[in-house]
């Protein structure tokens, strides 16, 4: 009996489905998660702890030009972003539903050799980390759901 | 997770305390597993367990060692400057195993990465004259950081056929639960099924050659399969085996995560000691 109990236990504990927190990789963004509505209100439109500036506070049109022709605004980020040409890089497009490798906007956060202009956020940092960067890439995995 | 760790833990010593002989009564030593089986000396191929039994109350020490140069970096006379790797560092691994009861064993394995693994293994049905395999079933546990963060279960059955004195095969069908360290919400696939397939050859009488291979059939597969050979000497309650891997994966977990490249080998040994 006592045998079958521990072989019980062990197997009842190989048997229980481990998974990581998503706050261990998100860093200074602990409730990031790969939703639209959630990167927008943790990186487009916040600081966040490691002082990164906001998206918001140049790709914006109240009182000011957006920056590269982009407002990522609550409400019109999705529409500025999924499948639109990049006006700074011919060809490029910011967001391809499924695509993160080329989609233009992880090349600027990434820094990649290609982008035009400097890497996002402009300035020397603190850039986006790389969970940051793998949560956007995951919502765009995804299809880039506007949700 | 912790706290069902604890638990798991309390009960294996509290089981260990009930059932560890008193002084004055004996375990009886005509107990088949303390037998030799020559097609199957072992309880490891190069990382994959085999079907070996751990007689009740005995244990067996292993030692696993990766040394981490790539042996395709560089000419010949590079690799012989650093003496085939072993100038290099390693990864190294700790193993110690306990027969808890008559077919059934508890051990742990550590290796420098800081990677802890608990296993358990319980032989379901033996090899006869009316079956043609032995089948345990198999369960595991690993974690990384002193086993504090990432956490990777295992489930699965470890199957071997021998064949007289000479050979033993074997089949390991495995799932190994997040096997991908990335959130699941990050990932298309936090687990990994192994088929772990592997042979031993007994070419001398007391010299095998043994292959293994850990292809990943369904869910997370980064990396390459993990593959290892190895040439093993038996002496005594010894094992020692130089073997040739492309990875340095000796727990489950870390085998499911795969080889470095196709390309990349690495020299290492086992060496095994049995008290019994």
């Amino acid at each position: 009996m006592t045998r079958r109990i521990l072989l019980a236990c062990l197997l009842s504990v190989a048997a229980v489905g481990c998974d990581e927190k998503l706050s261990s990789v998100t860093g200074p963004t602990p409730q990031l998660e790969p939703t639209l509505t959630s990167i927008q209100r943790d990186i487009f439109g916040a600081r966040d702890l490691a002082g990164r500036q906001a998206c918001t506070d140049c790709h914006s049109d109240v009182g000011r030009n957006p920056s590269g022709g982009l407002v990522l605004l609550g409400g019109r980020a999705h529409e500025q972003l999924v499948g639109r040409a990049s006006s700074g890089k011919p060809g490029a497009i910011r967001v391809i539903p499924g695509d993160p490798d080329n989609s233009y906007i992880i090349r600027k956060l990434e820094g990649a050799p290609d982008i035009v202009g400097v890497r996002m956020p402009r300035g020397n940092g603190p850039f986006l980390t790389d969970g940051q960067i793998l949560v956007i890439r995951r919502w765009i995995q995804l299809g880039a759901p506007n949700n | 997770m912790r706290y069902i760790f604890r638990c798991t833990i309390l009960t294996v010593i509290v089981s260990l305390g009930a059932s560890v002989p008193s002084q004055g009564q004996t375990v009886p030593n005509d107990d088949p597993d303390l037998a030799l089986q020559l097609a199957q000396p072992d309880f490891t191929l190069v990382a994959l367990p085999t079907t070996l039994r751990v007689p009740r109350h005995k244990g067996a020490f292993r030692v696993t060692h990766r040394f981490t140069r790539e042996l395709g970096n560089g000419d010949f006379g590079d690799l012989a400057s650093d003496l085939f790797g072993l100038d290099n560092g390693a990864q190294i691994g700790l193993e110690y195993r306990f027969g808890l009861f008559k077919g059934t064993q508890i051990g742990f394995h550590r290796t420098s990465d800081r990677t802890t693994e608990f296993f358990a293994q319980h032989e379901v049905k033996a090899q006869s004259e009316s079956f043609p395999f032995t089948i345990s079933a198999f369960a595991s546990i690993d974690g990384t950081n002193n086993f504090r963060d990432s956490y990777s279960p295992a489930l699965g059955a470890v199957v071997s056929r021998t064949i007289a004195e000479h050979v033993a095969f074997y089949l390991e069908p495995i799932w190994v639960n997040n096997s991908n360290i990335l959130p699941s919400a990050l990932v298309d696939n936090n687990d990994a099924m192994l088929l772990g397939l592997g042979t031993r050859l007994r070419v001398r009488p007391t010299v095998y050659i043994v292959i293994e291979g850990t292809p990943r059939i369904a869910g997370d597969k980064p990396n390459v399969t993990q593959i290892g050979v190895g040439l093993e000497k038996r002496a005594g309650g010894h094992t020692f085996q130089l073997n040739f891997s492309n990875g340095f994966g000796t727990t489950l977990g870390q085998v499911a995560r795969g080889g470095t490249g196709r390309s990349d080998w690495y020299m290492g040994f086992n060496i095994s000691r049995k008290f019994f």
